[in-house]
């Protein structure tokens, strides 16, 4: 960990400030803290990463102290967010409220004062350069691949101040704001992929025993669900059937998918432990302990199949270059199957239509509670190999010729 | 104050001293079911439109103008023509109209809302639910796996709504005119 007192003094004007609130654990300070991390990383950009729950966020930073309220890492000033604010807010030329986050209102007042000094000079006045600019004010949206997104990204959103904040909206097509991926992400993964012993060695890390090189792993990160309870009873049984007769391990973290498959256990969920095994049948549930950011990364290129959530898992499953089913977070009115909708038909272009329907319905029984769902396993087990070749293609394809942050360098300097 | 999600096309808003005539929302959700509305604008005293995004729950301050009740009358290109109950005349500019354009048809009854600044007639404000007939729509689909089958169809006017996969042509809908949605067959 280095002083923070040099990151605050140096390059005031040109660093960047990024405002998470956590409401779901991991998802919006897990993608706030992969891009704040890259962007410092890849663009030496000063990153201040507000956040208001230090606590979550040190599952996946394990070496943050929660009691410190400024400390560095990976490059990153990591600012507690109280509120009212304690740490004074100094403008740099970006500001970012993450998922639509409501800044401080003390921050607001700042940015508009400054906005309305701005205005009131002459452009050719010699104050021009004396009177810094308000940072531009981005709105981080939530990933989606409906067709709505390529309208609104990037379009201002005229405050009653004058001041304009934008909305940057993450996704798929060239037209948005594109999708964090590290530049040498798809090399590491090749690089781990190609020798089975970086897996075998993650899973003796993780305190997974157990597990031979051709067992069939699937990675378990989802909402609770009965299609997950299904899924376990049929895998439980599923010697003799698909997969060769593999052996099945899921891996499963503590938490909301745990709670759906806690009734096959026959123990009560307060008993359980990180690196505990359940074996079954055919089936051995892990329970994984916590890990960061790197090695869950790690653990998705090792498994055979991922089940992810919500958004930034369901981005590095993606990258993962393996097949998975997305469970998304469930919204009112059913409105998540019509992002999801919108996701399988981006993802089933360059598919087989048998296969792409078979993946889709997959996902939507996953999605819908239907414990239908093993019946439509059964069936894109059947067809893996093509939907394995399909998923190490699909990263290039959809990170296009530009990931989020540098088309967002790129955003902030033209606007 | 009303939220963006409130407003619709007609509306006035005061954006940085500055009043907006609403021409056109539309309405999307984000994640964790935050609305995003999209909004096209225009200036009341400039000739100059813009696109801007709003979340749903922002809020901002609408202008209280002289507002009349009236019923559309007839169009003069690029003229709408609204009458109030004393039978004055008021013309508004297609453009002003925005989406509300698709919804103004001959004969219609409904009353609508005629806003005026500094004496000119700006931006025309219809009722929250307007019943229209459906002329035409593609037979029910079948496949989609969303459970949320919706279909496009054309009514009077030449407007389009997204409707139920069970609406036929002839039948006569109800929309919401803030959002275009269809609501409910009539």
């Amino acid at each position: 960990m280095t002083s923070l007192s040099d990151s605050f003094t140096q390059n005031q004007a040109t660093h960047w400030d990024i405002f998470c609130a956590v409401v779901d654990n991991y998802g919006d300070i897990g993608v706030t803290w992969r891009l704040a991390k890259q962007l410092a990383a890849e663009y030496q950009i000063d990153i201040n990463l507000w956040v208001d729950d230090l606590q979550s966020f040190s599952h996946i930073l394990p070496e943050l102290d929660c009691e410190l309220s400024k400390q560095r890492f990976f490059g990153v000033n990591i600012l507690q967010w109280n509120s009212p604010l304690d740490i004074p807010y100094i403008p740099g030329s970006l500001l970012i409220e993450a998922f639509a986050c409501e800044l401080p209102s003390s921050v607001i007042d700042i940015i508009e004062s400054q906005h309305k000094a701005h205005q009131t000079i002459e452009p050719n006045s010699s104050l021009a350069n004396n009177v810094s600019k308000p940072p531009v004010w981005i709105n981080l949206e939530y990933l989606s691949a409906e067709d709505w997104v390529d309208g609104c990204h990037g379009l201002p959103s005229m405050q009653a101040s004058g001041i304009k904040k934008y909305f940057y909206f993450p996704g798929f097509s060239h037209h948005s704001g594109g999708l964090i991926c590290e530049e040498n992400l798809f090399n590491q993964r090749d690089s781990w992929q190609s020798d089975d012993k970086n897996k075998l060695a993650l899973f003796k890390r993780l305190g997974l025993t157990g597990i031979d090189v051709n067992d069939y792993v699937i990675s378990v990160f989802s909402y609770e669900t009965d299609a997950l309870t299904a899924l376990c009873q049929y895998w439980i049984n599923a010697a003799q059937s698909e997969v060769n007769t593999q052996k099945i391990h899921a891996l499963i973290p503590m938490g909301k998918s745990l709670h759906s498959i806690i009734s096959l256990l026959g123990v009560s969920f307060d008993t359980i432990k990180a690196t505990q095994r359940f074996s079954m049948g055919n089936l051995t549930i892990h329970i994984l302990p916590m890990t960061d950011q790197t090695e869950f990364d790690r653990l998705l290129w090792s498994c055979d199949f991922n089940i992810v959530r919500g958004e930034d898992s369901f981005l590095r499953a993606q990258w993962a270059a393996k097949p998975f089913i997305w469970h998304i977070y469930p919204q009112e009115d059913d409105y998540h199957l019509v992002k999801l909708q919108a996701f399988v038909n981006i993802y089933s272009l360059k598919l087989e239509n048998d296969i792409a329907n078979i993946w889709s319905k997959t996902n939507f029984a996953f999605n819908q509670q239907d414990t239908n769902v093993v019946e439509h396993w059964q069936q894109l087990i059947s067809a893996q190999l093509p939907l394995q070749q399909h998923a190490k293609d699909w990263p290039v394809d959809a990170k296009k010729d530009a990931d989020l942050a540098s088309r967002l360098v790129e955003f902030v300097k033209t606007s | 104050m009303k939220t963006a999600h409130e407003l619709r096309p007609g509306n006035v808003i005061m954006l940085d001293g500055s009043p907006w005539v609403v021409q056109k929302t539309e309405t999307t959700r984000s994640g964790r079911n935050a609305a995003i509305v999209k909004m096209k604008l225009k200036h009341v005293l400039q000739d100059s439109t813009t696109e801007t995004t709003f979340k749903g729950d922002d809020k901002m301050e609408d202008i209280i103008l002289e507002r009349l009740a009236c019923t559309y009358s007839y169009y003069a290109d690029p003229m709408y023509v609204f009458m109030d109950a004393e039978y004055n005349q008021y013309d508004v500019e297609a453009d002003n109209l925005g989406d509300a354009a698709a919804y103004i048809v001959d004969g219609m009854e409904e009353e609508c809302s005629v806003t005026f600044y500094e004496g000119k007639a700006i931006s025309v404000e219809l009722p929250v639910t307007i019943v229209r007939e459906v002329t035409y729509t593609e037979p029910a689909a079948r496949g989609d796996t969303s459970g949320k089958v919706m279909k496009p169809a054309t009514i009077t006017g030449g407007g389009t709504v997204t409707v139920a996969e069970f609406v036929k042509i002839g039948d006569m809908i109800e929309i919401d005119t803030r959002t275009n949605e269809f609501k409910k067959r009539v």
